[in-house]
């Protein structure tokens, strides 16, 4: 803190020269397509979109990536580790687990993606109900609200899945999976109904959707044209973001016993079924492991890379 | 002031004024290119005396009081030469650590928004006694009693009572008195107001004038007072300097300038103020816009705007031609605008 | 603000009996047998259901079920387990562990994460801050299981600097590294907060005024700048107490921790919904109570929150 630069850093420099030539030259053009010029000079939205596109095709096609059948077993080789025959190794089973991990991804991602959209319907519609015609409506869904806030998530999802898929049982694949959607749905709608409340609250009282009121729009037309384009952006950013932790809540509910379960192949489960043999065969645990953190990883920084580009005040 | 700061000016052996700025240069790097925020800017202000410095937003002039205080952002803020001396010192060589103790003791600063300027979450009482407490080593106590002693001396009702209230428990005309007081309470020899009254009303505008110019009055102190306001500055200023485009286009005692402008901006700006006896006409407004900073005009950087204009505007920038001892004006032209004024 | 603190509460009390309402309609009226797995692998004979059904009220109509848990609840009688250990004893035994464990994971959250992002919040760019903002970004990432299993295995396995599980007692040098884990996310929270915060208030015209005063760099940061940067951070912390409590479950699973966490982990194995009910509720609770709290809290902090 000694030297002179430090003290520069902590003033407020004279904003108008600086800023004001170049506001009025962007002025004109949209959020989008400034996003874009924002974005496209970010080398974290470079990697993090390679890095997407790797996944997303490893979940589409991943025989791409291995020829390898992850459901082959030759029990003689369980948990033998990682060699030039195997790079990743063998599991448990004597499964490969780099096929297992590639084969892996689809879950993650579907179910990660699916219940983001469910969020995002579920708290989108909700949110933008409850701004727009406020009053008794508004109170019983922020209510109704705060006491699934009030669940904390491991908690909550616990609760449900502990009840409708316990341990022991063995729900069919689409069953289960469908079951994991909806819990992380349904444990997630009020943060973006939040979101989406505030963000169409704030439109709300611009001065053209108080036009387009007054010129005699609908409710639904406002709703669809005016106000849901507002709440976009921040909508966006924040399920990119939902994405990656969903894919991570995936996994954890499958550890815990109560989420996906075999013979889904999924991150989660490769993860929950070696836990215990962690100091034998650590590796049938961790390339699992480090499939789903690097997942993760890609969608909160696609996510961040985005956010940035949408409110750049902050870097 | 300190041992050192009183050794290193020993004040009055120096033979400038108090407070003098020397063809100063600021430019400012932004992703789009360097803007010149300051382009030579040279005046002086000293003990006693009131300095208005007018222009629009852009034009330099708060970055100038910015600069004069050591406040400015750098980066993207950048110091590209010139002097500023302060007792015949010059503030740009010396080590940040004598500069900061001139903050507040020598020079101190108003600045236009005193809502945002103070700091929300302590008392106002606290904030004033943190000058002395910092300063001068002064205990709690006592600077909490010079804090109510300074708040009645800018008039707040009932200071007492009131020391311990937060910024946004006061209007904004109380908070500006709260924002002088803490200017002046080390007793500055310069004192800067960057747009005191802007965010104002205007019965309270004038209330905050006259405050500023009869605690100048008390002690002595020269004042720089920085607004595109001109019809404010007319009862306190004793002589104005006119900014365009990061430069000096006209200087001149008040009087001068208000009776007959030597420079066709500060005809417009004078005659864009609405005046009774005018009833009638329509008002007038220079046409154009603010320069862009980063793409400044050839030649005499108001030109694009300008009534008397002719070919040499367009590539020669005018000097700041002498009229008179006190008096100068950065036109070619600055002859016959005068003469225009004097029928 | 005593008025306003009571009608908080008073607002709490619809969420807290919406919420508890969810558990218990969730636990025992959701399709799926609660009884299913008290009886091996084949199903119960009807008669013990039947039995079970009448010992835990599930015959009677729903609102009285809830009535009674609610009864239950208020006059602190919070049953017994399937294997008729008292849920209050379990409880007795698991709660100091817990908040033991959550303590020292909010000390290095806010230790940890506020130093981190006061440093790479006031040097903008610099190298400090690109080290916080790659590594938070790779926490943020990391499941906190990923993160404790790492751990366990890395420290506990291979270098043999701590014992992978943790005893009984629980004492505190065994708690740090799974205190770590349980903060880890939090932890990378609260240094992103914390620099965006520094970083808008290095913007603002209160630091510039206090620079003006001719206040040393120090005081700048510490006294004015930080006061004002806190007040969202400390909040954050503070909400993230009673989470952080739930959060609990996965990390004392993996460090076999016999706190709440762990407790809830097992009956929730075992399918004991009798231990999960009242374990759940009180987490909620603390959640709740720690949010109103940090409500109040606010109002302390910040001076322009007023009070109606």
């Amino acid at each position: 803190m000694s030297d002179p630069t430090a003290t520069q850093d902590l003033i407020k420099g004279a904003d108008e020269p600086a800023a004001s030539p170049v506001a009025v030259r962007n002025g004109q053009r949209g959020l989008w397509s400034d996003t874009w010029d924002i974005l496209k000079r970010r080398k974290i939205f470079w990697i993090s979109l390679v890095m997407l596109i790797v996944f997303l095709l490893m979940a589409a096609f991943p025989s791409l990536f291995t020829h390898k059948d992850p459901e082959y077993a030759t029990l003689a080789k369980s948990m033998e580790l990682p060699s030039a025959d195997a790079w990743f190794g063998y599991d448990l089973q004597g499964r490969d687990v780099y096929a297992r991990a590639v084969y892996g991804a689809r879950t993650s991602i579907i179910v990660g993606v699916l219940a983001t959209l469910a969020t995002v319907i579920l708290g989108g519609l909700t949110g933008v109900l409850a701004a727009y015609f406020g009053r008794w409506l508004d109170a019983v869904i922020s209510r109704v609200g705060e006491m699934f806030l009030g669940l904390p998530y491991v908690l909550g999802a616990i609760i449900i899945l502990g009840t409708v898929a316990p341990a022991q049982s063995n729900p069919g694949k689409a069953t289960i999976m469908a079951v994991v959607i909806i819990v992380l749905a349904l444990l997630g709608w009020p943060i973006l109904m939040r979101i989406a409340r505030s963000a169409v609250i704030q439109a709300k009282h611009q001065d053209y959707v108080q036009a387009a009121r007054a010129l005699g729009a609908g409710p639904l037309r406002i709703i669809f044209k005016h106000l849901l384009p507002n709440s976009l952006a921040p909508i966006l950013v924040y399920s990119t973001i939902t994405i990656g932790s969903y894919i991570g809540a995936e996994a954890t509910l499958s550890l815990l016993g109560i989420g996906l379960r075999s013979p889904v192949i999924s991150w989660g489960i490769a993860i929950a079924d070696h836990a215990s043999y962690i100091r034998t065969a650590p590796h049938a645990m961790f390339f699992p492991a480090g499939f789903l953190s690097l997942c993760v990883l890609t969608f909160v920084m696609l996510g961040e890379a985005v956010r940035d580009a949408l409110d750049p005040k902050l870097r | 002031m300190t041992e050192v700061l009183s050794e290193q000016m020993g004040s009055g052996s120096h033979a400038g004024a108090l407070l003098e700025v020397d063809n100063l240069h600021v430019e400012f790097r932004t992703r789009a290119g360097v803007a010149k925020a300051v382009n030579g800017v040279t005046y002086s202000v000293d003990a006693g005396e009131t300095l208005a410095v007018l222009g629009e937003s852009g034009s330099g002039k708060s970055v100038t009081a910015q600069t004069i205080m050591g406040i400015l952002d750098m980066p993207p803020g950048k110091i590209a030469g010139g002097e500023i001396r302060f007792r015949g010192v010059d503030l740009l060589k010396l080590p940040e650590d004598q500069r900061r103790k001139i903050r507040g003791e020598g020079i101190s600063m108003v600045f236009q928004d005193a809502l945002s300027a103070l700091n929300p979450v302590f008392p106002v009482g606290w904030q004033i006694a943190e000058m002395f407490r910092m300063h001068r080593g002064t205990s709690r106590g006592e600077a909490k009693k010079k804090a109510i002693e300074l708040m009645d001396r800018v008039r707040i009702p009932a200071a007492k009572e009131r020391v311990n209230d937060f910024p946004h428990q006061f209007s904004g005309g109380m908070r500006q008195r709260i924002m002088i007081a803490m200017a002046i309470a080390l007793d500055p020899e310069i004192l800067i107001a960057d747009e005191p009254t802007t965010a104002l009303d205007v019965t309270v505008q004038a209330q905050i004038m006259g405050l500023l110019a009869e605690l100048q009055r008390d002690s002595n102190m020269g004042l720089i007072l920085i607004t595109h306001d001109l019809g404010v500055v007319a009862d306190v200023a004793d002589k104005i300097a006119v900014m365009y485009g990061g430069r000096i286009v006209e200087n001149a005692p008040v009087y001068d300038l208000y009776k007959n402008p030597a420079h066709p901006y500060s005809k417009g700006l004078l005659e864009s103020i609405p005046r009774v006896d005018h009833k009638g006409h329509e008002l007038y407004a220079i046409k154009g816009l603010p320069p862009n900073l980063l793409e400044m005009p050839t030649g005499c950087a108001f030109h694009p705007r300008c009534p008397y204009r002719r070919d040499n505007c367009v590539t020669d920038a005018p000097p700041l031609y002498t009229i008179s001892g006190t008096r100068g004006s950065a036109c070619h032209y600055w002859r016959e605008v005068i003469d225009d004024g004097e029928h | 603000m005593g008025r306003y603190a009571i009608r908080r509460l008073l607002q709490l009390v619809p969420v807290v009996l919406g919420t508890t309402f969810i558990i218990n309609y969730m636990v025992w009226q959701l399709p799926g047998d609660p009884f299913a797995g008290r009886c091996g692998q084949r199903p119960c004979p009807d008669a013990y259901v039947t039995a079970m059904r009448e010992q835990f009220g599930l015959d009677q109509p729903l609102l009285v079920q809830y009535g009674n848990f609610l009864k239950n609840l208020v006059t602190g009688n919070l049953g017994v387990d399937f294997n008729s250990v008292s849920v209050a004893s379990l409880l007795g035994d698991a709660w100091p562990i817990t908040i033991r464990l959550a303590l020292m994971a909010v000390i290095f959250e806010a230790v940890i994460g506020i130093g981190a992002g006061v440093l790479s919040g006031l040097k903008r760019g610099g190298f400090i801050d690109n080290v916080v903002t790659i590594s938070t970004l790779f926490l943020l990432s990391l499941p906190i299981f990923v993160t404790g299993y790492l751990l366990q295995w890395l420290l506990g396995v291979q270098l043999g600097i701590i014992t992978p599980t943790v005893t009984d007692e629980a004492t505190v040098p065994e708690l740090i590294v799974p205190a770590l884990v349980l903060a880890s996310l939090n932890m990378a929270f609260t240094a992103r907060l914390t620099r965006t915060s520094i970083v808008e208030n290095l913007r603002s015209d209160y630091v510039r005024t206090a620079v003006a005063k001719g206040l040393s760099n120090r005081r700048v940061v510490a006294i004015h700048l930080l006061r004002n940067s806190l007040i969202p951070v400390l909040t954050f912390l503070g909400t993230e107490v009673g989470s952080l409590m739930s959060g609990a479950i996965i990390t004392e699973g993996i460090f076999n921790i016999h706190g709440i966490g762990g407790l809830l982990w097992r009956a929730i194995l075992d399918q004991d919904y009798t231990v999960v009910v009242p374990v759940a509720t009180l987490l909620v609770l603390v959640y709740l109570l720690a949010n109103l709290l940090v409500d109040l809290l606010y109002g302390v902090l910040d001076p322009r929150i007023r009070y109606e």
